[in-house]
């Protein structure tokens, strides 16, 4: 009896997902399988001569282009400020929110507002707010808090300061969803907990540490790895602020496979790109999984 | 990050590609009854409405050729056209931008027009829009306006500092008066910033707008004979060039113009810009604006050229019908409809003559001169444009950004050779 009802079950699960996992294999598995396929030709957009196989060609030049190297590590460093520091915002955030404040759904709203904006214009608006010289908005809002000891500077084309700005444009944007999911998760932590660790002498700060957090592991696990792959994806900001520059200094690699596949036409080239990339975002998401597992088991 | 909300234009965008490429596909199908299928970006309003009454004025004139326009939206022209290109798709006529003629003549989906268009039409066309049309010793493409580039300057403020107003490309200003003339200018500016580049335009127009002066200084995108770029694009000459700009941008001359209305609020003196500002120019200055070439950096000032343009399809099911439209398109009643429509230089030396902005003492009689005198380079009609543009690009923007601009143009000459190499010279 029982058996029959897990096999229905499982039956009715499988047919329920049966749309997804085809829109899946249609719209990813076969581009990607096409894209692997394609890495091993010299294929070019519109090229009136059939591709011939040039073996692991692509490959060798992909990995030899200083801008590709460039904007593999642009990825890497990006993910390793904004996933620690956006998380740790949104965590601030929810803390604050969750407590007894006054006009508590107002600052909600207010956070989770740059989510609803699209990215694009979310790019276009910082790129005035960064504008160069004392006039620029963010130049003159700094030049106040250091009593004018800031020396204004042209953001977005200086090589040290674009991949910055980026970054806090990027946390800006993202950091309201994070903080909605802490929220949710605080809300999930039972009082009584944090009661009875009141009762038994706990300051908040230890509350914190062993009520708040360990209540907190999923969401933030959960978060950490959404930020982390929204990192690597990073594109559109790149693509209306900076184009990539100065001299390479915020390229990504989505930005490198576009300009390559789509300017410049070597689709060839790009797809060899792509599965590059695919296959270290995979093995940093394989490392990440397997770290907040071991985590958990630890606890 | 992203957030959620960061996908979605993305993927809209791509939906709404394939939507507009499988409506278009659809359409050049869908219209058993035109003798002609003709395909046009849809451009501003005033544009698209002039194209719009000639393709009346053809119908109502030859109902035995009757003409089926589809406008397509100009954002995604160039791939709406080549994905109808790989589906075999093409309309009869095609219009396409200027630096990709050889591009889609390589690929083989135009036809040559010699032979097709009388030689009294040809021979009208202005010399920068055959160069822009030809590939090969073939002429491809037509066209019935071409753009201009040059100097917006406000005469009150030249004469201010004392400078002399070049009328003619013969007189541009060198590179030293140039910097003599930003420098003065500066010199009486609040923020020193005296000079617009429409550094905020950034993709094509970067080629457009400042490949010229490579030539000028003795440079250029790219070899004609050898077909290289290595040795002419990263060459002395062309570093210089770039060296130049750099150093006005160094300098401070340069408004970052990130609101596009520097000149048009007073801001600067001078913008490096084409005959599409000039409506809102002389709404803004009147009398007072003045157009002057590009300076000139040791072989003589050069400009820019190239716009959208016609072209004959191999898929053409009746080529001489399909020429006879091309040549109502040039007469110069319909070509100065279409320059009126969108303020372009007339691309027939008939049309030309008659436009009064463009005669002798015209406002805009500089852009007639530029281009009918050989002071206007196109940009290099190759298939291999569409890297040579992307690799320009990128190594302007970081010579903007103070990139050595031997190493940026050095980079940019090995990415051209490269792609060229890989499709054995396009043979």
């Amino acid at each position: 009896m029982r058996a029959t009802a897990e096999r229905e079950e499982a039956r009715a699960a499988r047919l329920m997902a049966a749309p997804a996992l085809a829109g899946l294999a249609l719209f990813l598995a076969l581009p990607f399988a096409l894209a692997v396929g394609l890495s091993f030709t010299d294929l070019r957009l519109g090229a009136p001569r059939p591709p011939t196989f040039v073996g692991l060609a692509q490959y060798a030049g992909a990995l030899a282009d200083p801008r590709f190297q460039r904007a593999l590590v642009n990825n890497l460093v990006f993910a390793a400020v904004v996933v620690p520091v956006q998380t740790a915002c949104a965590l601030g955030l929810a803390l604050l929110l969750h407590g007894r404040l006054r006009g508590r759904a107002l600052y909600r709203a207010a956070f989770f507002l740059p989510v609803v904006f699209p990215m694009a214009l979310v790019a276009v608006l910082w790129t005035l707010l960064y504008a160069p010289g004392p006039e620029g908005p963010v130049n003159r809002a700094l030049s106040l808090l250091t009593l004018g000891r800031w020396s204004p500077r042209d953001f977005l084309h200086d090589p040290a300061w674009a991949l910055p700005a980026i970054m806090a444009v990027s946390v800006w944007q993202g950091v309201g969803f994070q903080m909605v999911i802490l929220l949710a998760g605080l809300q999930g932590i039972p009082r009584r907990l944090h009661e009875a660790a009141a009762l038994d002498g706990a300051g908040p700060l230890r509350r914190f540490l062993h009520v708040t957090l360990p209540g907190l592991r999923n969401p933030l696990a959960f978060t950490a790895l959404v930020t982390t792959v929204l990192a690597f994806r990073l594109f559109d900001q790149v693509r209306i602020m900076t184009r990539g520059g100065p001299a390479g200094a915020t390229t990504t690699a989505v930005h490198e496979i576009f300009e390559t596949a789509y300017v410049r036409g070597q689709l060839a080239r790009a797809s060899a790109m792509t599965v590059i990339f695919f296959l270290a975002v995979l093995g940093i998401t394989l490392a990440q999984r397997r770290l907040a597992a071991h985590r958990r088991w630890e606890a | 990050m992203g957030g959620a909300a960061g996908r979605f234009p993305r993927l809209a965008g791509a939906a709404l590609l394939l939507a507009a490429a499988l409506a278009a596909a659809g359409c050049g199908r869908g219209a058993p009854e035109a003798a002609l299928t003709v395909w046009a970006h849809a451009g501003r309003a005033a544009e698209r409405e002039a194209l719009q009454a000639q393709v009346a004025r053809w119908n109502a004139a030859h109902p035995e050729g009757r003409v089926a326009l589809t406008l397509l939206p100009e954002g995604a022209y160039g791939s709406q056209v080549q994905a109808a290109a790989l589906a075999g798709e093409l309309p009869d006529v095609l219009e396409l931008d200027g630096p990709y003629v050889a591009s889609y003549a390589w690929q083989g989906h135009l036809r040559p027009l010699d032979g097709l268009l009388p030689p009294s039409v040809v021979d009208d066309l202005v010399p920068s829009v055959r160069a822009q049309g030809t590939w090969r010793g073939r002429l491809y493409a037509v066209a019935q306006f071409d753009s201009g580039l040059a100097l917006w300057a406000r005469r009150s403020a030249l004469a201010a500092v004392g400078a002399r107003i070049p009328a003619h490309p013969r007189e541009a200003w060198t590179a030293a008066e140039f910097e003599r003339v930003l420098a003065a200018l500066a010199a009486r500016d609040t923020d020193g910033a005296v000079l617009d580049l429409k550094l905020n335009w950034r993709g094509e127009w970067y080629t457009y707008g400042f490949s010229p002066l490579l030539v000028s200084a003795g440079g250029g995108l790219l070899d004609r004979r050898r077909r290289r770029a290595a040795g002419v694009l990263d060459g002395p000459a062309s570093v210089a060039a770039m060296r130049a700009v750099q150093g006005w941008i160094r300098a401070g001359y340069v408004d970052p113009n990130l609101d596009d209305a520097a000149f048009v609020q007073g801001r600067v003196a001078l913008s490096w810009s084409g005959h599409w500002d000039w409506p809102r120019y002389r709404a803004a200055w009147g009398e007072d604006l003045a157009l002057v070439p590009l300076p000139d950096l040791g072989r003589g000032s050069r400009t820019g050229q190239g716009s959208w343009a016609w072209g004959v399809t191999t898929r053409a099911r009746d080529p001489a019908l399909a020429a006879r439209f091309l040549a109502f398109l040039l007469q110069p009643e319909a070509v100065l409809a279409m320059t009126r429509a969108n303020g372009a230089v007339p691309a027939t030396r008939a049309a030309l003559a008659r436009s009064a902005v463009h005669a002798p003492g015209g406002p805009l009689h500089l852009y007639a001169v530029q281009l009918t005198g050989g002071w206007a380079v196109p940009r290099p009609p190759t298939p291999a444009y569409p890297v040579i543009t992307s690799a320009f690009q990128q190594a302007f923007a970081d010579i903007r950004d103070g990139v050595d601009p031997r190493a940026a143009l050095a980079r940019a000459a090995r990415l051209i050779d490269e792609e060229i190499e890989a499709n054995a010279g396009y043979r």
